[in-house]
């Protein structure tokens, strides 16, 4: 009798795989529904096209928000403006070395630039107009345009004229401010760096 | 570590459930059943006796409610367990397991189950009352029953047993 029991009590046998999936499915409570192939599929393009739409959306919005920025736009323009100026300061430079070198090696060109307006007073007729850097009018004597263009040490050399005007130089940096005619304190102080380049 | 768990007891516990269960698929169930509340109720044990005996105790309970519908109990008063001869029984032990376990299953669920929770398991026939929701009385008298029962199949099945 006790034999049959025990038979019993320690019966073993192993149950069927599919029982494990079961509970595996209970536990992570994963449930699985099958759906026909032709919902599948039309999951598949809605997800596809979906996620092509976002590409478009976020591809697009990022191109217009480059074009429209009003940094970037402005940035344009800041740098247009820079370039014209770049080009005028240039062609106002070119258009004075033209002027000093047509002076210099021109006599009578020289006389009709000075005399621009015959009915002007006689002072008038001893400065050149040339333009400044930003295109300014500016009366200099004619004899400092020969001062100015051996200043830039170009060809042909003039080491006199250099050796001068380095001179010159020296002196005017030692100045705090660049004297002017316009006021009494500037002639005086251009009068005391007109006696130290005599000395 | 569910895994683990499973592949360590699931064959004691299919055989616990397919000596409960009417068939197959019903084990199947119980089984199933019986593993999810093993999972759910781990915290809950205290480490008093053995797990073993914790995680038993759990699929038989999950089998007796499995079956709670279908198990019908009649007290029996005229017959006591006393007056049951058990020579006959004692010819199951010359037979393989299966054999046994398909003679077992023959009886009706009510027998079954107190005849396997109080030969089988050990139980009490109080325990039995309390987890059937049935007296003492009755736990005895289905058990008597269920001997013989059991007596008459084995009578027809080996005509050479007294």
């Amino acid at each position: 009798m006790q034999d049959f029991k025990e038979k019993l009590y320690n019966y073993e046998t192993p149950p069927p795989e599919e029982i494990w999936h079961h509970i595996a499915g209970e536990i992570n409570d994963e449930k699985v529904i099958k759906m026909p192939r032709h919902e599948k599929n039309k999951i598949v393009f809605y997800a596809i096209a979906a996620a092509a739409s976002l590409v478009i959306i976020f591809v697009g919005s990022v191109f217009f928000k480059k074009n429209s920025s009003p940094k970037y736009s402005s940035q344009i323009k800041t740098d247009q403006q820079d370039l014209l100026l770049a080009q005028k300061i240039k062609d106002s430079a070119q258009l004075n070395q033209q002027i000093l070198e047509s002076i210099i090696n021109n006599r009578k060109e020289k006389k009709e630039i000075v005399s621009k307006e015959p009915n002007k007073n006689i002072d008038s007729k001893m400065y050149l107009t040339v333009a400044g850097p930003e295109g300014q009018p500016v009366k200099i004597s004619p004899k400092v345009a020969t001062l100015i263009i051996s200043a830039d040490d170009g060809y042909p050399p003039k080491p006199l004229w250099s050796k001068e005007i380095r001179k010159w130089q020296k002196i005017m940096l030692r100045n705090t401010i660049s004297p002017t005619s316009a006021n009494f304190a500037d002639l005086v102080q251009l009068a005391a760096n007109k006696q130290m380049y005599n000395d | 570590m569910q895994r683990l768990l499973y592949e360590r007891f699931s064959s004691k516990m299919y055989g616990v459930c397919l000596r409960y269960a009417e068939n197959t698929e019903d084990a199947n169930d119980v089984m199933q059943e019986g593993f999810i509340k093993v999972y759910n109720n781990i915290n809950k044990f205290r480490g008093e006796g053995s797990f073993e005996g914790w995680i038993r105790r759990i699929f038989i309970h999950t089998a007796i409610e499995h079956y709670r519908k279908k198990i019908k109990l009649f007290n029996i008063s005229d017959l006591t367990e006393n007056t049951i001869e058990s020579d006959k029984l004692n010819a199951l032990d010359s037979l393989a397991t299966k054999d046994i376990l398909n003679i077992v299953n023959e009886l009706t669920p009510g027998y079954k189950a107190v005849f396997n929770m109080h030969v089988i398991e050990g139980y009490s026939h109080k325990e039995i009352a309390e987890i059937l929701g049935i007296t003492e009385g009755t736990s005895k008298s289905q058990l008597a029953r269920a001997k013989t029962v059991l007596k008459k199949i084995i009578g027809t099945r080996f005509t050479n047993v007294k």
